[in-house]
């Protein structure tokens, strides 16, 4: 009995007490990819990992060549530990680091050998510090961070220290005009006449001058003022967040629960994007929060919840990528409409079964937009401002009075696209002929150009409409050209190639590819996608696509690639598979993404099968 | 004008390596003047040109705007025109179907062959270009020994099997005219006109990088008729 109440208590103290590498990314952390080693390991083995050429390189960098004959085993970092990178921003400063578990801290610290350590005043907790880089350690993991200040908040409190002290605008302290203007050539000789007569203690160190503040030597510049002010905040900000991390134990696991049930997930790697709080910290948005603060107020609601998660699976002969897109329950029910659209077949017709890649994506505009002004308008409708107003009834009157029967039919939102790999296309070229007595003279003939062909076409009810705007190009320019089944523009890519549009079929399509134009412009019939690849395209949600790697790099046009750039290609031949994407139906709550790199070969794993590739051109580009 | 091939032979090489036409045409008078002729046509490679001017930057090289390459060529028709011995010159380009021609008089051949040179030195990055101490044109009033430097030959062994082929379907055309009937030729390549006031030497830029030789020329003309 007593055995097992040890055994309890022991398995307890380790939910209790072990410390992962998890537990030290920090809340402010907006991205975070997080790689599961022990499930990594048990795919590719260190002793593996540790051979591929490129790990050399690795490696080199990692121990900084002071320790040669090293390897990635010999750092001191615990594999059982999840490996996590994150970065993100707030208002006042910017977080970017990683937390990984330690195994031998001796080890450790022959890679982070520029580390010095610093007085700790946090229990149980080291403080280890090279430039900006601070490596804190508790228990058996660490965390290496760099805390930045944002410039902006630096120039702030600079600017209001500077002023406080009463200093003039440093920025005007220079006539940069009157300096640009004067003859700089006499000036730097004035300038070196001035420094050699100078005694030689008072000789500046920098050939440069900063504006002082005063006479005063004592007293600081304005770039040494802002450095001073850069630091400290550097300090300020890394105690907040020691502060939260270390003291109030709240790490991003415990301040958001869907990171932390993310962490839970068994995958080999998973991946966190807060698009929300991206949102907040977003550069181009200050202009909204300084003039109409209750309407980016608004817009951050209308943000709230919008999360990206995701999961990297390998498998034995997949690799995939699964991504949940979350979003609130305003954003969401626009999205929920959008993508509640009927799949039109007839694109299907257009997408040849020997294609090398193609997407289709199915959404509907008009109900799209009906919600969004259903959800937006009275946002902007609250914000007291005149501007505001005047915009909120430009679009009440556009709403009004715009045809969207009309516009919504033309373009209804579905569309599908197309890669049909290299052909021949007919252009014209010039040749010189000669007469007997050697005269030459230019001919035009014909001639033939290899040209990536793309077809891209969008599902429309009102096929009238375009066909309008070609008539009126036609009256205009002899290179537009109603050929009956299709129309042609000529010379429209590359001033060289023509550009085909068929209108045919609820359907308006571009495209290069003559073969469609003149021979299927009522789609492909028996040749055109399989009712297997049919179904699945028309199974997902929203959009779908799909690249065959091998038809893709077997057709890369060489010409348009550099020796170097070829060989890469040429490696990559024989490695290569199908990549799939499919989504899920949109609920207001989410969407589901899949990201599905099927390959064929024999591989012990994907995850071998990835470092080959990536060995393969690492080695050729090297 | 070799040196117009050579550069040209550079422009086939490593810029565009399909089919490509060059027309070097000069006409010599009895005193030693002419007018020399110069054509390259690139319509054959239309798409790929397009394609690589809407880049930015290609390699790592930025890719000149049309705007860049039009005050390139105008600078380059203006520091010829300055030159001693040089006149009329004249430079006709089309970006529509990539046809560049330049043409100009000369007072002699020297003239000429200093000018390029010159001009050449003034344009390029390098300092010293062993290539441009070649003379390629020499004329004593009753022979003309045309020839061409050996540059290209090592570069083109650098180059792909599809890329070699490639430069087979170009074309090099040289002409030589006069103004009095040409007795004899040395190159059995050469083809003489109808009215005998002519040689034309046709080629492609890969013989030619495999063997420079194949323009050499020495083309003997008819006394001069008192």
């Amino acid at each position: 009995m007593k055995f097992y109440s040890f055994v309890f208590c022991l398995f307890l103290g380790n939910l209790v007490f072990a410390q992962q590498s998890e537990d030290l990314i920090p809340k402010d952390a907006v991205t975070v990819f997080s790689i599961n080693n022990i499930s990594l390991l048990q795919k590719i083995s260190m002793d593996d990992l540790v051979r591929y050429e490129f790990m050399e390189e690795v490696q080199q960098e990692l121990f900084d060549g002071s320790t040669s004959g090293k390897t990635l085993k010999d750092s001191g970092i615990d594999f059982n530990q999840k490996l996590n990178v994150f970065y993100g921003r707030g208002d006042a400063y910017e977080v970017s680091g990683f937390t990984f578990g330690i195994k031998n801290k001796e080890e450790l610290f022959q890679v982070f050998d520029d580390f010095e350590k610093i007085e700790s005043t946090y229990p149980n907790v080291e403080f280890y510090s090279s430039y900006f880089n601070n490596l804190i350690i508790r228990g058996n993991s660490a965390l290496l961070i760099r805390v930045e200040p944002t410039m902006e908040k630096v120039d702030e409190v600079t600017d209001s220290i500077w002023y406080a002290r009463g200093n003039e605008d440093p920025w005007t302290m220079y006539d940069y005009e009157e300096e640009m203007e004067s003859d700089s050539a006499y000036q730097e000789i004035l300038e070196e006449e001035i420094f050699e007569e100078m005694e030689e203690e008072d000789k500046p160190v920098s050939s440069y001058d900063f504006p002082d503040a005063d006479e005063d030597p004592n007293q600081k510049n304005y770039y040494e003022l802002r450095d001073s002010v850069q630091v400290q905040m550097q300090m300020g900000f890394l105690k907040t967040l020691c502060d939260e991390l270390l003291v109030k134990k709240i790490s991003l696991a415990d301040f958001d629960p869907r990171f932390a049930k993310q962490l839970t997930h068994a995958s080999e790697g998973i991946f966190y994007l807060d698009n929300s709080r991206n949102l907040e910290k977003a550069k181009g948005l200050w202009y909204f929060q300084t003039m109409f603060p209750s309407l980016y107020d608004d817009l951050k609601n209308l943000y709230s919840e919008n999360i990206l998660l995701g999961d990297l699976v390998l498998k034995e002969n997949s690799v995939e990528f699964l991504m949940e897109a979350h979003y609130g329950e305003e954003l969401g029910s626009i999205y929920e409409k959008m993508n509640d659209s009927k799949f039109d077949k007839n694109i299907l017709k257009y997408i040849h079964n020997d294609n090398t890649a193609y997407f289709t994506y199915n959404i509907d505009l008009r109900e799209a937009y009906e919600q969004a002004y259903k959800i937006i308008m009275p946002i902007l409708t609250d914000e007291r401002n005149a501007q505001m107003s005047a915009n909120v009834l430009t679009i009440e009157l556009l709403n009004e009075f715009l045809n969207k029967d009309a516009l919504f039919g033309t373009y209804k939102g579905s569309l599908f696209g197309t890669f049909n790999g290299i052909k021949k296309i007919k252009t014209k070229k010039i040749i010189f002929t000669y007469d007997e007595e050697f005269n030459y003279i230019e001919e035009e003939t014909e001639a033939e150009e290899d040209m990536p062909i793309f077809t891209l076409g969008f599902t429309t009810d009102r096929g009238d409409i375009p066909e309008k705007v070609l008539k009126h190009l036609s009256r205009l320019t002899s290179r537009f050209e109603n050929k009956g089944n299709y129309w042609v523009y000529e010379n429209a890519i590359l001033e060289s190639a023509p550009l085909y549009m068929i209108n045919k079929n609820g359907l308006f399509i571009f495209t290069n590819d003559q073969d469609l134009a003149i021979n299927h412009a009522n789609g492909y019939g028996k040749e055109a996608l399989s009712k297997k690849d049919s179904k699945k395209s028309k199974k997902s949600g929203f959009v779908y696509g799909m690249i065959d790697w091998a038809q893709t790099i077997e057709r890369f046009p060489r010409d348009f690639f550099n020796a170097e750039q070829n060989s890469i290609i040429d490696a990559m031949r024989g490695k290569t598979g199908t990549m799939e994407l499919t989504s899920s139906k949109t609920t207001a709550e989410k969407t589901n993404f899949k990201l599905v790199y099927n390959f064929e070969g024999i591989y012990d794993n994907s995850g071998k099968y990835l470092l080959d590739l990536l060995n393969s051109v690492y080695v050729i580009s090297k | 004008m070799k040196t117009f091939a050579y550069f040209s032979l550079i422009f086939v090489l490593f810029g565009f390596t399909s089919c490509i036409e060059i027309i070097d045409d000069i006409t010599i008078k009895n005193d030693g003047s002419g007018t020399l002729k110069y054509s390259i046509n690139l319509s054959s490679n239309k798409v790929k040109i397009n394609s690589i001017l809407a880049l930015d930057s290609l390699e790592g090289k930025k890719v000149p705007t049309i705007a860049e390459i039009e005050a390139e060529i105008i600078s380059f028709k203006n520091k010829l025109n300055a030159k001693t011995g040089i006149s009329q010159v004249v430079i006709d380009y089309n970006f529509t179907d990539f046809i560049f021609k330049i043409q100009l008089d000369f007072a002699s051949v020297t003239a000429l062959q200093t000018a390029i040179k010159e001009v050449i030195q003034e344009v390029s990055k390098e300092k010293n270009i062993p290539d441009l101490e070649h003379n390629w044109l020499s004329w004593d009033g009753t022979k003309i020994v045309r020839s061409i430097p050996d540059i290209t030959t090592s570069r083109v062994k650098e180059l792909k099997t599809e890329d070699i082929e490639l430069l087979k379907t170009g074309n090099y055309t040289s002409i030589s005219r006069f103004e009095r009937m040409v007795e004899k030729f040395d190159n059995p390549s050469a083809t003489l006109s109808k009215n005998k006031l002519a040689v034309m030497i046709r080629t492609n830029p890969y013989s030619l990088s495999q063997n420079s030789n194949i323009l050499q020329n020495t083309i003997y003309l008819s006394p001069i008729k008192n």
